[in-house]
This record gives structure tokens, sequence and C-alpha cells, in this order.
């Protein structure tokens, strides 16, 4: 069982000093920029390429981290040291691990900007 | 730099704010969009100017034209990566100062290394909490201003060092000029009057020298001639002789006192050129010779260096124990009187040169000088002057002396 949060609002919304419609500024341009850098990833990783792979999921990694989602940022570590270690083959589930937790991260990101902050 | 917009906010904080809070004008370089938008952020929520680039090159454009106090830049990004980028700042003597720090999850020692020998001058973890952000931030601003203000020292010493230069050639230029003046006021070596050379030579310890001399004609029958030696030297001691220099003018002394009188000379410029208050003095031996008769009247105020070296007999000092001037307002000053022979020298000299000390202290002595004097009694007289000169440098075991040097020489045709 993964024991890592799929996302975590109030630590994110720490990142942001509070400021509610910053974060929601912030999780808009998430949803926007993230399939980008997946596309990236499985275009890198359809032609086997590693470097490239691991500079997407780099990319990605980065773009987690003001949101806080600690389990796809821990996926998208992963994928980035496999294509730094040059192991494409490896990659592939991975990949598409990144795949279901960015839907989860993305789900639970269209909550709070539909349904707002919990009280 | 942009100096402007570095503005202390301490008002926000009280009188005892840290002098690190600023607003300062921060470039962000980053290509991830989200990461930027939220680290613009936080920098903008601490009260700065945050300035954005995607990529390494636009950023380089933005540093050119914004100069900012910080750059944090990313390590991973396309067409230009952040140590290449920090590189390119340090080549550009306008940016080359800028505090930048390095975005990067690198934490190996290499790595960090690799970042520093490129150009960083921090880093900071895309992870860091924002607590170590606002820390990292501020310390960078806070070196960054004071490597501006030493920048700034710098420039400012390098500009007070080449105005001093600048002065200096000036007052160099000045004191030439004024020693080429005062060098047009001694006498021409020659002939002063009809059966006497003048020969002699002056070394001043500085550019002006503070004793002076003089061999004029009075009148048809008679000769006037003086040394004078100003205590101390440089320009002070220079421009005080001058001014007794004057004063020793023939056409002065005759309309002050009515005759060259070695004597009645000595009293009046001591009534004239009283002990300073800084406690400066002169010394001077005044001389005149009755042309027909030969007959040297003289007169010394403290001066000991006037030596009479006659062809054929010894040496003697013509000088008698007395104040300098201006010791004594009612000082009485002896004169007295020999008969001149045909092929006697008469040496003027100053302590500069017989006081000249060897490597363990000793003075060169008079009785040095007379040695050299007599020892060169059948060479001309410009030659023995000379020789004098050679001796009391080899003496000190180098060329300048360290108060000045003269020597006047007087000869008497055979």
């Amino acid at each position: 069982m993964d024991t890592l949060a799929v996302f975590v609002l109030s630590e994110a919304l720490d990142l942001a000093d509070g400021d509610r419609e910053f974060f929601l500024s912030l999780a808009n341009l998430f949803l926007q920029e993230s399939p980008k850098e997946l596309a990236a990833a499985r275009a890198a990783l359809a032609r086997q390429d590693c470097r490239g792979l691991a500079a997407a999921a780099h990319k990605l990694k980065g773009s987690v981290l003001p949101i806080c989602a600690p389990r796809l940022f821990e996926r998208a570590q992963r994928l980035e040291l496999l294509g730094r270690q040059g192991d494409c083959a490896e990659a592939e589930p991975v990949c598409a691990d990144v795949e279901r937790c960015l839907a989860e991260v993305h789900a639970a990101l269209r909550d709070v900007i539909a349904g707002g902050f919990p009280s | 730099m942009n100096h402007d917009s570095t503005q202390r906010i301490a008002h926000s904080f009280g009188s005892s704010a840290p002098d690190c809070f600023m607003v300062a004008t921060i470039l962000l370089v980053e290509d991830e969009p989200v990461t930027r938008m939220s680290m613009a952020a936080r920098l903008k929520r601490l009260g700065h100017r945050v300035l954005e680039a995607g990529n390494g090159r636009e950023a380089l454009d933005v540093a050119g034209r914004e100069r900012p106090d910080l750059i944090i830049v990313d390590w991973m990004m396309p067409e230009m990566d952040g140590p290449t980028f920090c590189e390119m700042v340090r080549r550009d003597p306008a940016m080359k100062s800028i505090h930048i720090v390095l975005m990067t999850s690198h934490d190996q020692p290499a790595q960090i290394a690799e970042g520093l020998a490129r150009g960083a001058d921090d880093f900071l973890s895309k992870a860091a909490s924002k607590q170590e952000i606002t820390a990292r931030v501020l310390a960078g601003l806070r070196t960054g201003r004071l490597v501006r203000e030493l920048e700034t020292t710098g420039a400012q010493l390098e500009s007070s060092m080449l105005l001093l230069q600048t002065k200096q050639t000036e007052m160099e230029a000045d004191l030439q000029s004024a020693a080429a003046f005062v060098h047009s006021l001694l006498p021409p070596p020659g002939s002063p009057a009809p059966g006497f050379s003048l020969a002699w030579e002056y070394q001043p310890a500085l550019t002006l020298g503070g004793d002076l001399f003089g061999v004029a004609a009075i009148d048809a029958d008679h000769l006037g001639l003086y040394i004078l030696d100003a205590s101390g030297h440089g320009v002070a001691a220079a421009l005080r002789s001058a001014s007794l220099m004057t004063f020793l003018r023939v056409e002065n002394i005759l309309q002050l006192i009515g005759s060259y009188d070695p004597a009645t000379v000595l009293r009046e410029a001591n009534r004239q050129f009283p002990l300073s208050a800084e406690g400066e003095y002169f010394t001077l031996w005044v001389g005149q010779i009755h042309l027909p008769t030969r007959t040297l009247s003289y007169a010394s105020a403290g001066h000991h260096g006037v030596l009479l070296s006659p062809a054929e007999r010894p040496s003697r000092w013509l000088t008698r124990p007395s104040s300098p001037l201006g010791f004594d307002q009612a000082a009485v000053f002896a004169g007295d009187q020999i008969t001149l022979q045909p092929a006697d020298r008469l040496f003027l000299l100053s302590d500069g040169i017989y006081e000249a000390p060897s490597t363990t202290g000793e003075p060169w002595g008079r009785w040095r000088f007379q040695q050299a004097v007599e020892a060169q009694q059948h060479v001309p007289l410009a030659a023995t002057i000379a020789h004098c000169f050679t001796e009391a440098r080899r003496w000190q075991a180098q060329s300048d002396f360290l108060d000045d040097a003269a020597v006047v020489g007087l000869e008497l045709s055979v």
C-alpha cells in the first residue's frame, strides 16, 4: 500500500503563505503545464532517449514541489533516476505510474478549484 | 547594479531592523513555469522587485539591461544551463560582481565544487523551506551589497590616488620651477672681479635647498660674498633663505646701512631675522674684499664653514665663536680682516658637506674637507670642489646628501 499522500493541501497553502487565490493560480498553471512534461517524458521513452527522459522527469518533479504532492514527487524522482541511469526498459512501468499519480493530483486540484477550500 | 531599486524598508521592522532587510531587484531564471511562479511569488512577498527569465540567454539580456542585485538561477535548463550562465555573467565586467544563487538538487561535493568554480556564490535546493529561501536571499543581498561597497571604495581609492598623483606631478613641477628660479639667483661661475675666479657646486637635499650663497661686485673696488645656511631643509627653509638672500642684495644693503661692512650687515640681519616661532634660524658668513689691497673683511653669525687655503701656507678656518642669527637681538658680531695673497683660495661651504655621515654615523668633518682641498691645491678650482664632493659621497656611501651641500670656491690669480 502506498503510504505517500496524493496531495497535502495544508502544506501547499503554507508554502503559498496562506494565499488561496495565489494557490489556485498555481494549481491552474500546474494543470496546464504538467501534461506537457509527462508528454515529453513519454516521447523520450518512445525514442529510448534516456537523457531526455531524465530532463522531462526532472522538470515535472520540480513543478510538483510547490503543489505538495508527495506521491507524484517520489515517482517523478524515480523516473528521473532511471533516466539518468540509462535504464529506459525499467522506466516504462514507472512512467505509467507517474501518469496515474499525475491524474490523481489533477483530480485533487480540480476538486479544490471547483469546490473551494475546506473550512 | 540597480542601486535605485535597493531601498531599505527598515521602517517596516522598526529601528532594530537588520541591515539586510531591503527591497532589491532579483532576477529569477527558471524554465519550469510552476516553480518560477512559486519562487517569484515568495520573493515578491518579501518585498522585492522580481524579474523573470525562462532560460539563460534571455536572462543574460535582462541582467545586462536591469543589473539586478541578486540572480537566482536553475541549474538544469535547456539552451543554456545555470553554470554556463554563471560563467557568462562573471566574464562581463559590468555584471561580474552580481551575487548568484544556483538552484539545484545536486548536493554532491563534486557538483557543488563545479558550481562554485563556474561562478555561483551560493546554492539553494528547490525543496528548501520558505525560511531557508528567505535567509539565503537576504544573505546573498547582504553579501552583494558588501561587494558593491568594496568595489565603490576601491574605485574611490583609485580615483583619489590618481588625483594625488596629478597633484604631486603639479607640485613637483612647481618645485622644479622654484628650484630653477633660486638657481638663477646664484652667482655665475667665472670671474666676478678682475683677478678672481669663481667656481661652485651645490646639491640640495631636496629639490629646493635652504643653503644659498652670493658673490657680487659692490662697487668698482669691492666684492661682496656670503653663504647662508637655514636650519632645516625643503620648501620652508628655501623660502626663508630666499627672503634673507633678497635682504643681502647689494643694493638693499647699501640702501639700508650705507656699506657692505660684514659685521654691520650681520647686526642688521640679526635684527630683521629673529628666531622663528618654530625655532628656525640662519647661520651666515659675510665677507667683503677690497680689490685694490686684496683685503678681506669678514664676520660670522654661527657659520663655521669658510676656509682660506693659501698656495704655499697652511689652511685656516675664517671663523670665530658666534651665535646664529636671531638668538639675541643685542648680539654684536666681531669683524676680522686678512690680506689675501696671489693664488689663495677661499672656500665657503655649508655644513651639509662636512657633516655628511658615514654608515656608522661619523661626520666627514671639516678637517677631511681641508685635507681634500690641500691635496688638490694645484688642480683647477672647479676640479678641487668636484673632488671634495666625490670624497664626501664616498664617505657617506651614497650619492644624495641628507642636508643641502654647497661648496663655493674663490681663487685669486697668481
